[in-house]
């Protein structure tokens, strides 16, 4: 009886050690972030995992229950790291940095102009396309008589929200804008709306505000062009969403017609796909943002695939992601499974979903301005620059404190 | 264990040594999983406190005290230890008060008690994150929109962190109630039916009777409520973000040596800025000196209250 103890005892204390080592057979480890396509994703890589005799798991977490950029530090210190992971640009890129290795020369790089460069080598695959402009209900701007191709200077959108305002009552209309600044959704203003002080009216290469910024130097022209822009919209936002709002009363507001605009990327395209999907067209139109007249919408990708060195499967982790790119099964999956709009030439099929319809039209036409919100260091854009728009939003702020508080935090970087 | 009647004779050497080593062996399940997932997580933190560590995604280096020299000037990390010392006395405050009003209320012999003291216990099996989804409901839409109580939504204004109180004590205030109850029910009967007689009215037998006996009730709510109130972090997450922010105050920025104003946050507690500093900035190094600033402060808080409270208790 009592040697039954032991062993008893014995065994769990083995078990407690083995449950901290690591097995022994290493699949393919795809790590993302896009909950929304965690099931074609999967569906996808078994297809090609048995196709091409590999075994292949893919693990998600993202959204509101798992933060994938807490989570991906963990899966580095696992034993069985991740061979495909996620990231978002420069800030991400710094940081993961050791454990993403040069791409140069694959042969998917040829095919796309927004693959992630750093210091002249290629690191990150491009996922897709992702873009935001200031989303409009053609439906609405029609019965208002307002013609969205007005709408490329700050002047055009002051007569066109004044006109929408002024019959908000005959159109049903909460607001003109479905605008958000509060907690919790600072990433639509402390990195998208900031990022027309970025990129708006500059070649789509060109990083010199961004240079500017990270050295602590800030554009005073540039950042009242911003204020002027982002007031216009606080002013005539829909008061229910700007401050208490949550990310789904905003995207609601404007799928049920009670805003005429919404700042928002074509994320919110299976949102609007959803429940029965839209009853009116959409359209996008560019963030007033700039200097001068504007008609590009912020067009980038969103986040990229790199490779880690240590995770044993790098060759495979190779092929992957080229036979994404030259197979017809990939470009299905790419486009009409994932929703995506497509960064690679090699792709001719085009999105069906509102928003990314646009976007795909936009991009095209090369009417794109680059993103560098994810060039600011890690933070800063939501934790920092959010708040302050926060302050304008409920009138803490003037226009000339906003503008002062934004060049004092972009100053905090040169140290 | 005693064994009462002898065994057969053992070897003599064996029955310690064997005794011994039961001893170890029945512990082992317990102490490696307690030195692996607590010991040595504890002693890594604290080493890494004095490192640029990044995660281990890059080569870790030896800062000294580096960390928590950049922690004095600080300014949200010195805010927000002012926001949770604020946040902690009111919170001890209403829970303490709340939790033993509801015990008094449920002791007594009412119909439908045992009815009453689950209703009140079941908020606390309710996690904190939903709690806080619950309450942003409750707050913005029902009690802004639906019954138009207050203008915005409280979560917004200048009173969040009375909003914040008020959902944590909700949640918590079931829970010390059972520790209260548990001590009333026993006071020994005769004294309360001796001090009647002898003329006393409620009140005085509450301060001289029921008070002194349930002292130590009071000493481990107290350090439960102050412990859990410092340590806050889901809730808030989920219900405020931190939010919302407001200008700093020049006080705030005479302290760390600033002249312009900056934003904070009003309802951002220190562990939603370990957090941030980690896992938002990916400074992970420097919220690490965070954390173990914030153990020490924590650990002194709560020592001295328990010691406080210990000479307060009688013996029966």
């Amino acid at each position: 009886m009592k040697k039954l103890f032991a062993l008893g005892m014995m065994l769990t204390t083995a078990l407690v050690l083995v449950a901290c080592g690591g097995g022994e057979d290493a699949p393919l480890i795809i790590y993302q972030n896009k909950v929304e396509i965690d099931d074609v994703l999967k569906e996808y890589a078994a297809a090609w995992g048995e196709a091409n005799g590999y075994e292949v798991e893919v693990r998600t977490c993202g959204g509101d229950t798992c933060g994938y950029a807490n989570q991906i530090i963990s899966e580095f210190n696992a034993a069985q790291q991740p061979d495909i992971f996620v990231f978002e640009g420069l800030g991400q890129y710094l940081t993961y940095q050791n454990k993403i290795m040069a791409l140069d020369g694959e042969d998917w790089v040829d095919e796309t102009a927004v693959e992630f460069v750093y210091e002249g080598s290629v690191y990150g695959f491009p996922i897709n396309l992702e873009g935001w402009g200031l989303a409009y209900n053609a439906d609405l701007l029609e019965e208002a008589d307002v013609d969205p191709s007005t709408l490329t200077s700050l002047a055009g959108y002051e007569a066109a929200f004044a006109t929408l305002d002024d019959q908000a009552d005959a159109l049903g209309l909460d607001g003109v804008v479905s605008m958000a600044a509060g907690s919790g959704l600072t990433w639509v203003t402390g990195l998208h709306n900031f990022n027309g002080y970025l990129s708006s009216g500059l070649e789509y290469s060109d990083r010199s505000v961004t240079v500017d910024l990270l050295n602590g130097i800030s554009d005073t022209a540039r950042l009242e062009a911003l204020a002027d822009w982002a007031e216009l919209l606080f002013d005539y936002a829909d008061p229910e969403v700007l401050l208490e709002g949550s990310y789904d009363d905003q995207v609601n507001a404007f799928k049920l017609g009670r805003t005429a605009f919404i700042h928002q990327g074509n994320w919110i395209d299976p949102n609007l796909i959803a429940d029965g999907g839209l009853d009116f067209e959409v359209g996008y139109a560019p963030h007033a943002s700039g200097l001068g007249d504007v008609d590009s919408i912020f067009v980038g990708a969103p986040s990229y695939y790199g490779i880690n060195p240590d995770g044993g499967n790098t060759e495979a982790a190779k092929q992957f992601l080229n036979d994404m790119v030259f197979d017809d099964a990939g470009h299905e999956y790419m486009v009409n499974e994932a929703n995506f709009v497509p960064a690679f030439n090699t792709v001719s099929l085009v999105p069906s979903s509102p928003l990314s319809a646009v976007v795909y039209e936009y991009a095209q036409a090369g009417n794109i301005s680059a993103w560098w919100q994810n060039d600011m260091p890690p933070g800063f854009g939501m934790e920092q620059l959010g708040p302050i728009y926060t302050l304008f939003a409920n009138g803490t702020y003037t226009k000339a404190e906003f503008v002062e508080a934004l060049s004092q935090e972009i100053a905090t970087l040169a140290e | 264990m005693t064994e009462t009647a002898p065994v057969k004779t053992r070897k003599k050497m064996g029955k310690k040594a064997s005794d011994r080593l039961w001893f170890w062996l029945f512990l082992m399940p317990a102490l490696i999983p307690f030195l692996l997932m607590v010991i040595t997580p504890f002693g890594m933190g604290i080493y890494y406190s004095f490192t640029n560590w990044t995660g281990g995604l890059n080569p870790t280096e030896w800062v000294g005290i580096e960390n928590y020299r950049g922690l004095l000037t600080d300014y949200r990390f010195v805010y927000s230890f002012l926001t949770t010392g604020i946040y902690a006395a009111l919170n001890v405050l209403f829970i303490n008060a709340v939790a033993f009003g509801l015990a008094l209320l449920v002791t007594r012999k009412l119909k439908l008690t045992n009815l009453y003291r689950a209703s009140f216990f079941i908020p606390n099996l309710i996690g904190g994150l939903i709690i806080g989804y619950l309450w942003r409901f409750i707050y913005t839409l029902v009690l802004t929109r639906g019954l138009n109580l207050f203008d915005s939504s409280p979560l917004i204004g200048d009173n969040a962190l009375i909003a914040l109180i008020v959902v944590v004590t909700w949640q918590y205030a079931g829970y010390i109630m059972m520790i209260y109850i548990a001590a009333l029910q026993n006071v020994p009967e005769d004294l309360i039916e001796a001090s009647r007689i002898d003329g006393a009215n409620a009140w005085q037998r509450l301060r001289n009777i029921t008070l002194p006996l349930i002292a130590q009730a009071f000493t481990v709510s107290l350090f439960l409520t102050l412990v859990t109130a410092f340590k806050q972090f889901d809730t808030v997450y989920s219900l405020t973000q931190g939010g919302p922010p407001q200008l700093s105050p020049p006080w705030l920025m005479n302290l760390v040596g600033m002249t312009n104003a900056r934003t904070v946050e009003s309802t951002e507690l220190v562990a939603n800025v370990i957090y941030n500093r980690a896992f938002s900035f990916n400074q992970f190094a420097e919220g690490q000196a965070m954390a173990v600033t914030f153990f020490v402060i924590l650990a002194i808080f709560s020592i001295g209250q328990v010691y406080f409270n210990k000479k307060r208790e009688v013996e029966l």
